[in-house]
Formats: structure tokens, sequence, C-alpha cells
């Protein structure tokens, strides 16, 4: 134990733990969620948490201000200046909420309360810590929603939470934390729901505010880029213990503990197949002088004038080499398709993709990238005959599928297998997983008994899984031994088109690496072709020969990885590459210079 | 938003129209006409027979009659309603109507405003203390009050509440053992239903004992059975404590002002007792009168909150304005009771003044307070029948509503700002958790008009639902009808009500309606 | 200089290198439905109600025999007999419990047993309880899978449909429709009665469709080629199964509530058949003379339909994910204390991580 007696001195941390543990009340035991934990936190300082799913980072957090669940205890010591917080009494701990500590969520979605507007929110945040009257509170909260930079603050200030973007609605969060100006700040996955051109104005904030409050910051994130961008020091947590503490540089470039060095190399560098790294064919100055717009380089072969693009162009930008080549029959084609949301009931039809263009040839993996509601899904969905096409035509392994009704595209369906983003949701929690890899071939080449048995078999083995897992149901699986069913399944048929809708974006950084490996083995062997969605660049990177790119239902641009990573044409695609962090502080940093001079010259 | 209802009004419409033609067709078959005819030995038999088809136009195809019986109805949009004749007592149905419909709302809004607010509270408390004793203890009396029939209930009730209760009355006399029994439940009941430590609990269960048994025994003890009244006494206790109570539920006493604002308003309901006693005495009371001096109650406590100003005058204006509401009711019922030894001594009353059947003693006189006592004896057993019925509805309801919204983000989030637990359950909890409930009002309306068809059957109360039962039974066809039109009718206002409510209560339906 | 604090935590080289997390461990083997039952048998009220229901249908059912197989039970319910107690009271009193007589339950007026009738009445209220049960069950399952699962005009239609009987309280349709079917038994009352509370259900159930549709594994089965029927019934409606029979439970109860209910008013089962509302309907004049004609008939269907209610809860209790019983603060005290003392009992480590999520938290503890 420190001795804590002086720990208000100037440069004392302002919070101390030490031996936190946190454990849960279960179906008559106790079960340990963390144990151990001791660190500190001094002011200015950004300690980031750094853990998979499970590993106990979120419950040790919330047990500094008694927000546990019912059933769960913590033990040990955590003292802010010098006050001891576990087992403080819940009248005193109330003062501490809010005031002393505070707390960014997850989820802005469901953090704030939807019936009351998001300034009385803040200013009942104020008003419970502060006798303040309700014009002052009002002057100060929209003095912090100018602060957290929420545009036009004053009709914002009674807006309801879903008036709001999810960006918005995450700094109206923030703004509610830095109320009463906390001593210690702690934000639990904070940019983890939002967009990554979101996230990255959001961690640009939490850090411009890093330097303007004198509060101790708890980062906890599963993010390595989040934390090469914000922390000064990390803890690396696994299984409720804390393995590694370090400084940042520390952790980074010399990680000592072997579940570190796993986990950084699990993570996906974008950039890393690219001379130069991402956005290297850029001049990187010009484009933080107008990030709006770009000037295509001319064509030299046609001879077409160079052409300027402006942010919201909807026009597709096709690289050289960005149509798929020509040779044997295309296993996707959309001419000019445009994809609609039937009408259902007072809900009008809604056109989630414009004229698509795309092209993907035999055995070819194509990225396509975008980020929520840009339409990605939409495609996918439309390849696999779920959603019409309205316009245009869309062609799957040779067939013109425009039209068909359900009953016409069953047999088509052979051909295509999908992976879901969601393992969870994706395989039928009532059936065992080896009926679910079983259905296609019974239902398309009406196999039963032992055929169907064998070929279940050599499906499991292909995906790396014991034989014997056939007969457990969706739910005693982990998550990344659904999603290897989940691949069984789709692969089942052999099609000769996969699409794979997110396939790894639900699974921790650990999980996903040896499922993209295990993803890119069966492309090779089976060598089908895939439209592998997803909305992280860095994944797709790593397995996709040709990225093509969505924004608001259009495809704005279409070309090689390599040229769309290294020399993207389109302002979005600039932006979006520019937002992802890279698990590199020093990277992370010239990256970020360059991304805030974008995102600075767009502001005015 | 208006389109909005006005579809859902449209929608309705239609899907009653359709349901009047199914019922018209499916009641043609089920009524004999001739039930009466069948063991008849008159040698005229077979002009009976043939008097009875013309008299009800028999002949007629009934997709016919039904549409003549449309065209009456539609006569009601230009002011000429006809609703058909019930054969037997040969009265227009319309004349039936009046009455029979002012009794049944008089029923249900009573049930049903005592129910909602029972079961809020009681549902809110069960969540709150899930899995405690009080919670299995609600839990259970509620599936009970679920698997009770009513008529059963109905039948025990005016056995033991009306004609042993009246008994009792005539000589009140309780043994120790019961007034114990009550004692000790009335401590634990509020024991478990407040909790906190061991040190509380026992607080709680000694002053909630002792004062259950200081009001046994003061009732005992000065007769209040023979005349019971609230007096200015019962009105001050009741003001402030209802003042404390209120204040403590909405802005909690550590708002000053708000206290102060309240306990003003309990003090002006307390000395304007006596002036209200002199203004009852000389002028003639209506139910006009009552609603003007009910506004003017509202408006002094809400003045009285604003006059103590600061920064939250509003909240403190809303406060008072409650409890000033409170008191003006207990004042009502205080007047209403004064007339008890009057009403009890009435020959028609006879000393047994808890009513069994009716809605009213017929052929009784006497000033607005006594005729509103006479209702209240004759509405007492029907209401507490339906309110079981309901009460339960609302409590597993609230309670469901409760748990699953304490287990929402923003309720954390709540928690995180350093919110009370008072300012978490009332301010973010109980004001999403009553959203969905304005879906629930309007079936349990529906539900308690079918409960009022059998209550009203047994305590012979002159509503809807009896004239729906008389009218099976004598196998007329019209008085159905009209119950049915009245009945979709209600049923749809109250939907549109629950719809408008919600849209009220929900900033997310607000802004996209 | 980083610090590795325990090196010797090496991860785990094969297989996900999740496989130490926890989920596997709360599950170990056992299948949704396998949760369901335990949960539900953990249940003490539906366990409770289970039994005493059992036991109430055994004895309805024994004593008077069914259809042409005569019951145990000496008298029958129709047959008159010597009055014995003055009235016709119990021969079954308090003062004595173990000799219950020939008439148990009393006697009426003309000298029929009680206990023959209420027996009776039981085997009637409970075989209409379970015909409307089935056929409301069938009815609202289909109608809610088909307006859930295609939606557009359908569902529109159905669900006016729905509308149409919900406008109008269930006794008045009932009392109309078992006016219509009077003349015939109570089987056909049953039937009448279940054509018109499926509607709840149905809407459950429709609710439950339109969520399970999103719900990607009915894509990926339609992808695998499954056609519309497949997809309903072998993927969507075992999903939905939970919903299906913890309602038509509570349906049930409100089943038997209702049949008696018309049954009193004269609109259901009608003398000289018997069933637990015609018997109260029948004896309500005689309270004040012989009671127990009416007491009885009252306490079997409050038994019924009270049981059939705990066993709904425990149903509904069991199928909901979230509900996991919180212990109270005392009980984990009391816990955390055992434990002090025997430090050696800890639970398996980082099992918890995925309960809190799952768990409804309880009641935060009081402030002081």
């Amino acid at each position: 134990m420190l001795d804590t007696t002086d720990a208000v001195a100037a440069g004392a941390p302002v919070l101390s733990v030490r031996d936190l543990g946190v454990r849960f009340w279960v179906g008559g035991e106790w079960f340990t969620a963390a144990e151990n934990i001791s660190y500190d936190v001094h002011p200015g300082e950004v300690l980031a948490i750094v853990g998979e799913s499970g590993s106990g980072k979120s419950q040790s957090s919330m047990s500094l201000i008694g927000l546990l669940p019912a059933n769960g205890r913590a033990s040990g010591s955590a003292k802010l200046r010098g006050r001891e917080l576990i087992g403080m009494p819940q009248s005193q701990m109330r003062e501490v909420r809010g005031d002393d500590i505070s707390i960014i969520f997850q989820e802005p979605m469901t953090a704030l309360n939807p019936v009351y507007t998001v300034g009385y929110q803040i200013v009942e945040t104020l008003r419970t810590h502060f006798d303040m009257g309700p014009s002052a509170a009002k002057e100060r909260a929209l003095e912090l929603m100018r602060l957290v930079e929420i545009p036009d603050p004053e009709k914002r200030f009674s807006s309801f939470p879903h008036q709001l973007s999810g960006g918005q609605r995450q700094r109206i969060m923030i703004a509610q934390a830095l109320a009463c100006d906390p001593t210690l700040l702690i934000a639990d996955e904070p940019t983890t729901a939002l967009d990554v051109t979101v996230q990255a104005e959001i961690l640009k904030l939490m850090r411009d505010l890093r330097e303007r409050i004198d509060s101790g910051i708890i980062l906890i994130t599963h993010d390595m880029g989040v934390v090469a961008d914000m922390a000064d020091r990390i803890i690396v947590m696994r299984n409720g213990r804390v393995v590694e503490a370090g400084t940042s540089a520390e952790i980074f470039s010399d990680p000592q503990h072997p579940y570190t060095r796993q986990l950084l190399d699990s993570v996906p560098h974008l950039g890393a197949n690219v001379r130069g790294g991402a956005l290297g064919g850029v001049d990187l100055a010009a484009m933080s002088e107008d990030p709006d717009h770009t000037v295509v380089a001319a064509d030299r072969e046609a001879e077409t004038a160079p052409l300027e693009v402006s942010l919201d162009s909807t026009d597709m930008l096709v690289h050289p080499g960005g149509e798929s080549s020509d040779t044997g029959v295309p296993a996707l084609r959309l001419r000019g398709a445009s994809i609609e949301y039937p009408a259902s009931g007072r809900q009008k039809a809604f056109r989630a993709a414009h004229r698509i263009d795309l092209g993907i040839g035999p055995g070819e993996v194509i990225g396509l990238v975008g980020e929520s509601g840009s339409g990605k899904t939409t495609i996918g969905r439309a390849a696999l005959g779920l959603l019409p096409v309205v316009e245009g035509s869309i062609e799957v392994v040779g067939t013109d599928i425009t039209g068909l009704k359900n009953s016409q595209l069953r047999k088509h369906r052979r051909d295509v297998g999908i992976v879901f983003q969601d393992p969870g949701s994706s395989l039928n929690p009532r059936l065992p997983v080896g009926e679910s890899i079983g259905e296609p071939l019974l239902l398309h080449e009406n196999l039963k008994g032992k055929p169907l048995s064998d070929r279940v078999e050599a499906l499991l083995d292909s995906v790396e899984l014991p034989r014997s897992m056939r007969n457990r149901y969706p739910h005693e699986l982990s998550g990344g031994q659904r999603q290897r069913i989940g691949i069984a399944r789709a692969l089942a048929l052999k099609p000769k088109l996969l699409i794979a809708d997110e396939p790894t974006s639900a699974l921790d950084v650990s999980v996903q690496a040896k499922v993209l490996r295990l993803f890119s083995d069966l492309q090779a062997e089976y060598g089908f072709a895939c439209l592998f969605i997803s909305h992280d660049l860095a994944v797709v990177e790593s397995v996709a020969a040709r990225i093509a790119v969505m924004r608001h239902g259009h495809i704005v641009e279409v070309g090689p990885s390599s040229a769309v990573i290294s020399a993207p044409l389109h302002p979005y695609t600039r932006r979006l590459l520019a937002a992802v962090p890279v698990p590199d502080p020093e990277e992370q940093r010239r990256r970020r210079e360059t991304r805030d001079a974008m995102l600075e010259a767009t502001a005015e | 938003m208006l389109t909005f209802l006005l579809r859902r009004f449209l929608s309705s419409a239609l899907v009653l129209l359709v349901v009047s033609f199914v019922i018209y067709l499916l009641l043609d078959a089920a009524m004999d006409y001739y039930y009466d005819l069948r063991t008849s030995t008159s040698p005229n038999i077979a002009a009976l027979y043939e008097s009875r088809t013309r008299l009800l136009n028999l002949d007629t195809p009934v997709i016919v009659r039904y549409f003549l019986w449309l065209g009456g109805v539609g006569g009601c949009l230009i002011g000429s309603c006809d609703l058909g004749t019930a054969w037997q007592s040969g009265q227009e149905v319309t004349s039936m109507l009046p009455g029979a419909i002012g009794n049944t709302i008089k029923l249900v809004t009573a049930a049903t405003i005592v129910s909602i607010v029972l079961g809020i509270g009681v549902g809110m408390i069960s969540a709150i203390r899930q899995y405690t004793g009080f919670d299995y203890f609600i839990t259970f009396v509620s599936f009970l009050l679920y698997s009770l029939p009513v008529f059963w209930v109905a039948v025990l009730l005016k056995q033991y509440g009306a004609i042993r209760f009246n008994n009792f009355l005539g000589d009140p006399a309780v043994g120790w053992t019961p007034i114990i029994v009550l004692t000790v439940f009335a401590g634990l009941f509020w024991m478990a239903a407040l909790g906190g430590t061991a040190k509380r609990r026992l607080i709680t269960f000694l002053v909630a004992a002792a004062a259950t048994f200081a009001t046994i025994y003061y009732i005992l003890a000065t007769g209040w059975f023979q005349s019971p009244s609230v007096g200015i006494v019962g009105v001050a206790v009741t003001g402030l404590a209802a003042a404390i109570v209120v204040v403590f539920l909405s802005t909690g006493l550590k708002n000053r002002r708000s206290l102060f604002s309240g306990l003003t308003v309990a003090v002006l309901g307390i000395a304007l007792y006596i002036p209200l006693q002199w203004l009852f005495y000389y002028v003639p009371m209506n139910w006009f009168l009552v609603l003007g001096l009910a506004v003017v109650t509202v408006l002094v406590g809400l003045g009285v909150g604003l006059a103590f100003g600061g920064p939250d005058k509003w909240a403190s204006a809303r406060t008072g304005a409650i409890i000033a509401v409170i008191i003006s009711v207990v004042v009502f019922f205080d007047r209403v009771f004064q007339e008890w030894g009057a009403y009890n001594r009435h020959p028609a009353i006879n000393g047994r003044p808890v009513a069994t059947i009716g809605a009213s003693t017929p052929n009784i006189e006497g000033s607005f307070w006594f005729l509103n006592l006479d209702t209240f004896t004759h509405l007492l057993l029907p209401s507490i029948a339906l309110i079981l019925i309901s009460f339960a509805t609302y409590t597993r309801y609230t309670r469901g509503s409760m748990l699953e919204v304490m287990n929402q983000d923003y309720i954390r989030t709540a928690r995180a700002k350093g919110l009370g637990e008072r300012t978490v359950i009332m301010r973010h909890a109980l004001r999403n958790a009553l959203l969905p409930l304005a879906s629930i009002i309007p079936v349990d309306i529906i539900t308690l008009i079918g409960g009022a068809v059998i209550t009203e059957t047994i305590f012979g109360w002159n509503g809807m639902g009896k004239m729906f039962i008389d009218a099976m039974n004598r196998n007329e066809l019209e008085p159905v009808m009209a119950y049915i039109l009245i009945t979709g009718i209600l049923a749809m206002v109250a939907n549109l009500v629950a719809d408008f409510l919600y849209a009220v209560l929900d900033p997310r339906i607000r802004v996209q309606a | 200089m980083s610090t590795p604090l325990n090196t010797h935590d090496t991860p785990e080289a094969h297989g996900d290198g999740e496989n130490s997390s926890i989920e596997l461990k709360e599950t170990e083997g056992l299948s949704q439905s396998a949760i369901v039952w335990r949960k539900f048998i953990r249940h003490t009220g539906a366990i409770v109600g289970f039994t005493v229901l059992g036991l109430v249908a055994l004895l309805a059912f024994t004593s008077q025999g069914v259809g042409p197989i005569p019951g145990w039970w000496i008298h029958g319910h129709q047959a008159s007999n010597p009055v014995i107690n003055p009235s016709g009271a119990p021969t079954w009193t308090l003062a004595n419990p173990f000799e219950p007589g020939p008439h148990p339950f009393g006697q009426d007026d003309i000298g029929r047993d009680n206990f023959a009738r209420v027996m009776k009445g039981t085997q009637i209220s409970i075989m209409v309880m379970l015909i409307i049960g089935a056929i409301s069950m069938v009815i609202g399952t289909v109608v809610g899978a088909l307006a859930g699962f295609y939606r557009g005009w359908l569902d529109a239609a159905l669900m006016r449909i729905t509308d149409g009987f919900i406008i109008l309280p269930t006794i008045v349709v009932g009392a109309i429709l078992g006016k219509l079917v009077s003349n015939s038994n109570a089987v056909m009352l049953g039937v009448a009665l279940g054509a018109i509370l499926w509607t709840g259900l149905a809407r459950l159930v429709r609710g439950e469709f339109l969520a399970l549709r999103e719900r990607e594994f009915v894509d990926s089965a339609r992808v695998a080629g499954a056609s519309d029927f497949r997809i309903m019934f072998k993927h969507m409606l075992p999903n939905a199964l939970g919903v299906v029979i913890v309602n038509t439970t509570l349906l049930m109860s409100q089943a038997i509530v209702l049949e008696t209910a018309l049954s009193f008013l004269g609109f259901g089962i009608r003398s000289p058949e018997v069933s637990l509302g015609a018997l109260i309907n029948e004896y309500q004049t005689a309270f004040s003379t012989r009671p127990w004609l009416f007491w009885w008939p009252g306490l079997f269907i409050i038994v019924i339909a009270l049981c059939i209610n705990f066993i709904g809860d425990g149903l509904r209790d069991a199928n909901d994910p979230r509900q996991k019983k919180i212990p109270s603060q005392r009980q984990m005290d009391r816990a955390a204390k055992r434990e002090a003392e025997a430090p050696a009992a800890g639970g398996i480590r980082g099992d918890a991580a995925t309960h809190p999520n799952t768990a409804e938290p309880g009641p935060r503890p009081t402030e002081e």
C-alpha cells in the first residue's frame, strides 16, 4: 500500500487504485471479474485501459463510482485525491458522481433520456451539484455546448436526443460529463458506436479538451488505434488481470507480455501493404488546403482534361485497373442498379443505392467500404435477391436476376453464399449448428443421412473446428466459433460468389485476425469470388484486391486496393483514410496533424 | 398529427361498421323471436306467429334489415336518431340510452381513476423493491385478483360489504384480535414498502403500527361510524401530510421554497375550512359551482407557488396546485359526510346505508350533498368489484414497465450524474415507464365495460351492461345493437385519447407525426 | 520500461484464444430449452401451481369419471340423496378433518351431493378451458405468423380483424356466441369462445415474427434455399414458441374466468349440465342459507385460475433471458462473509463478465 497521507500534494495522482477487485454473485457463487488491479492517474494524463471483451476493464472502472450491477461487489482501495471510494456510503458517493468523477458512456443513443431535451439534461447535472438558478445554468450549459463544438447551441439546447446525430449526442454526453469540472473523467468506449470520421472528430475534441482542463482521464477501449491516438500511459487487461502496464511508447514499441504482442500483431494496420502507407501518394499539403475538392489527374492515354471533384460529388471515380477483368463469366455484375427497401405500412419505399455499376470477376475479392447508412449492405442483399433492383440490372454468375420472384430465385441461390455480421444472430438458436450447416445441402442437393453427415464433417474440418461441435447449439459456441460455422454454412454449396457482410466487426481483434486468415485460406482453396463488405478500411485492405468506396448510396470510387489506399481520388475517401487511427503512436501523430489541418479547413 | 388522428378515427370507424354488421347477423341467428310462443297452447298460434313476424319484419332478409337499422343510426348524424324499439317493452331504444350511458360512465370512471392511481403507485414500489417480501406479496395479490371471478366477488361483497357491514354499523364493536392483526399488518406493509436499513425498517414499522392503532382507536372511541366526518382536525392532518409527501415526491424536501409553498397551501386550506362551511351552508351547491371552486383552488395553489418565487417557481407552483387539489377533495368529502346522520336516519335508508341495488335510492330528495352521499353509497360496492379487476392489471403493467426502464442506459447515466434516487425514479424512470401505459388504458377501459356487464347485473345498476343482459334474455335485438354501437364508440374514443396522450407525452412521436 | 506483471499467463496457442471466456462455462452443455426448463423448475410459484392444478384435475376427473368410465366417488352429480345434516350442511368439518363423510361439501336443497357437482363442474370448466386454449393458440399463432411474416396487405387485413375483436369486451361477444350455441354442448361453447380469445396472442406472435424477421438467420435460411413455409415453421416458430406457450397459458386463465362468467350470466353452460360458473349462478340466492354451495365452486375457480397464472408467470420468467434472480443484499453480505472465512471457495475466474449485462439489476442499495 502506498502512503496516501500527502496524496494531495502537487503532482500527486488524482486517482490511485490499489488491489481493486470486482466480483459478481451468480447462481450461488462468487465470480471474479477483475482482481489485483493497481494504477494511478495523474492530472491532465490519459490512462488507457485496453482489453478484449470480458477482460473486466469496464466493470473495474464502474466500481470506482459504485455503479456496478446489484450483484456486484468491489474490494480493495481506490482513492480520489485521498478519499476512499470503495465502500463509500451512497449519500456521499452521489456527490462524487458527476461532480468529481464523471463518465462518458459508449452508446450515445441510449445513454440520454429520450423524453427530456439535451439542454435540460446538462442543466440538471449542473443544478444537482451547484447552487445555481435555471438561467445561470442555461448560460453555463450553452457555454459547455460551445466548448464541445455543437453547432448552433441555442437551437440544439431544446432538441431531444433523437433529433441529433450520433456524434452530436456523444458531444452532449461529453458536455454533460465536463459540466462540473470533474477531477477524473472516465470514457468507456466513447467512440466505439460511431463511424470512423465521427470518431476522429470526437477524439480530436477530447484531445483539445484535455489540454484545456486539468482532469485525469481513464479511457477504456479495445481499439489500439484509439489508444495510439490518445493515451499517455496504458494498462493491458486480460481475464480480469493487468498483464502489462507502461507508457504508450513502451507498450507500442517494446511490448513485453506475449498477450500484448499478440494483441498488437492482430490489429490490421492500414496502409501496411502500400509503400508510403495510407495516403502516401497524396500531396498532403495541397489536401489540407482544400479538403473538399480534389483534382483528378488527367488520364494520359485518353487525354481528358483534369477533373475537379467536390466532396458531395456522386460520380464514380475509377482508378486505372479499377474495372474487373473480362475473363470468364463475372460473379456479380450490377449495371446502373438502383435498390430500394420496399414500402411497408406507412413507411415509404426507401432508395438505399443509386445507379450502382460494379463487377466482380470470377474468384476475385472486392472490398466494399462505407460508413453506416452508406448502402453497402444493401448491395449485398440485392445480390442475394433479398432486395429488389428497381432500375438497371443485376446479374449473378451469368444469370440476370432482376425482377425475379422468390420461387424463381431459389435455384440461383445455390451459387451465392453469405456470411453475416453478427454470428449470434445469423444462426438459428434452436437448431444444432450441424443442422444449420447441412440445411443448404438438404434443400438444394436433397442430401440426407450419411452423405449429408459426411459433407457437414468435411465442412467443419475446413473451417478448423472439431467435428464434435456439430451437435452443439449456437449459444454454446464463442463468437469466433460461431463465425466459423457461418462461413462453413455459406460454403456448403461451393458458391461462386460469397457475400461477406461485416464478417468480423463483432469479433475481438485477436479473433478477427484468425478468422480473416482462415477466410483468405479458404478463398484460395475454394476460389470463390467475394464481395467483402466492411466499415473497416484496414480489414478490407488486408483481404481485397480491389476496393469500392460508398457514400450516401453511391459508389464514389473504385480501384485496386493499393491505389485507393495510397492515392485516393475522391475527397471523401481521403477523409475516410485520414480518420482511421493506426496502432502506432508516432505514425498516428503525423496522420493526426494532417487530419486536423483538414478538419480545420473544413470548419472554416 | 391531426391527419394521423383522423386516419386512425376513420379506420376504427370502418372497423366498427364491419363489426356491427357481423354482430347483427350473429345476433339475428342467436335470437329466438318466438321463444314465448313455442310453449303456447293458444288456438290461434299460427296468427300469433304471423303477427310476430310482421311486428319484427322477419320476412325481410336479415341483410336488408341491417341496412334499415344502419339507416336509422345514420339519422343520428342529422339529428334524428332511430335505434329501433325494444319489442317486448315497446320502449324506444333512444329513450333507454341516456340514463344507461350516464350510469355506466359514472361507474367505469370512478373505478378507472382509483385503479390507475393505486395501481401505478403500488406497481412502482413493487418494481423498486423487486425480489423483496413486498414485491412477492403484491405479485401474489395481483395474481389472486386476476383469478377472482367478478361475479363471485360481487355476491360476496353484497353479503359482507353491505348486509353484514350494515349490521356492524348498527352496533360497531370490534374485538381485540382484528385490531391487533390490522395494526401489525399495516406496520409490516409500510415497513416492506419503504425498506431501508434494519433500524429504519423498525422505525417505519413502529410508526405505521402506532398510527394505525391510533386511527382505529379514535374511530371506535369516538363512535365515528355513527357520524363519520373528517372535521377540521382531519383536514389539517391530511392536508399537512399531503403537503409533505407531495413535496418530497415532486421536488424533494431540500427545496425550501417548494416546501414552504406546499405548507402555505395546506395552512390556507385549513384556514378556509370554516368560511367554506358557511359558503356551503348559504349557497345551494351544484356541479358547476364545484367545478368553479376547483378551478379557483388550482389557481390559488399555482399562485402560492409562484409567489414564493425563486428559480424553480413553476415546480413550486405545480406542487402547490397538487396539494390544493388534494385538500379540496378532502374538504368536499368532509362536507358530503356531514350528511351522514340525516342520511342514515332517512326512512328510505333506515340505518342500512351501504346499498346493494341500483344507482340511487328511488324517490329520495335532498340537498346536493345529500344526493351525492346517496350516489356514493350506491357506487361503493360495484366500484370495488371493478377496481379489483383492473387494479391488478395496472400494478403488473407498471411493475414490468418500470423494471424495463430501470434497466436502461439513461438511468445509469442519471445515476452517474449524481442525481438522488428520488430524482432518478420520479423524473427519469417513471416518466418513461408511464409512456406505454397509455396504450393499456383503452384496453383496460374496454375490459371494465365488460366487467360492468356483470357488476351491473348483480347490483341492479341500471347501466348499459344491464340493458344488454336484459335485452339478450328477452330476445330483443335493437337494444343489444345499441349497446354494441355505444361500446364501440367508447372504445374508439378511448383509443384516440390514448394515441393523443402518447403523442403528447413522447417527443419521439410528437415530432414525427 | 514497461512492466509485464505476470508473464506465466501466456495466451492460449490454440483455438480462438477466447475459450477461456465465459459464455462457455455459463451454459456448458445446456440447450436453450434446458435453461428454460431449469429456470422454470426453480420457480417455486410455478411448481406449486403446477402440482396443485394437477391434483385438482386428477381429483375432478377420477372422482366423477370421464365419459363411459365411472369414477370412484359414490354419488353422481345429478342424483338426489336423502339430506343428512340440517339443510344439507357439509359432513366434512374442521372438527373432524379426517372423516369427510358422505357429503363432504354439503348438499343442495334437493339433496344433490355438492362434491359430485363441484367435481363435475371442475371437469367441464377445465375441458372448456383447454379447448379454448388450444383453439386460440392455433388461430392466434397462425394469424400472427402470417401477418408478421408477409406484412403488407395481409398484415393490415388481419390486424383490422383483430381490431374488430378488440373494440368489444370479450364477455359481450362471448354472450352473443354463447346464446348462438346454447342448444349444443360444452365442446361447442369452447370452440365458440376459442374463436374470440385469440386476438391478443395473434398480436404478440405477430410482434415476435416481425422482430424475428429482421434476424439474420432468417435471411440465412432463405439464402440456403428454404421455402416460406419452412422458414416460418422450422426456423421462426421454434424461436417464438416461448411467447406462444406463455401467452396461451395466461390466456387459459382468462378463458376459465370468461367461461364461468358466461355460465353465471346464463349464456354458457346451462342446467342440467354443470360448470363452476353455472353452479354459482344456480346457488347465488342460497348464499345466506347454504353458503357452502356458493363457496366451493368459487374456491375451485380461484384455485385453477391462480395456479395457471403462476405457471404462466414461471414460464415467462424462464423464457425471458433478462430475468435472472438477483440475490438480496443481505444474502450477498452473508456469502461474502462466509467466503472471507474460507477463501479457497473462489469461483471460475472471469466468469462474471457476461453476467452483469444479462442480469436484471435489482434495486440499488437504498440510501440511508
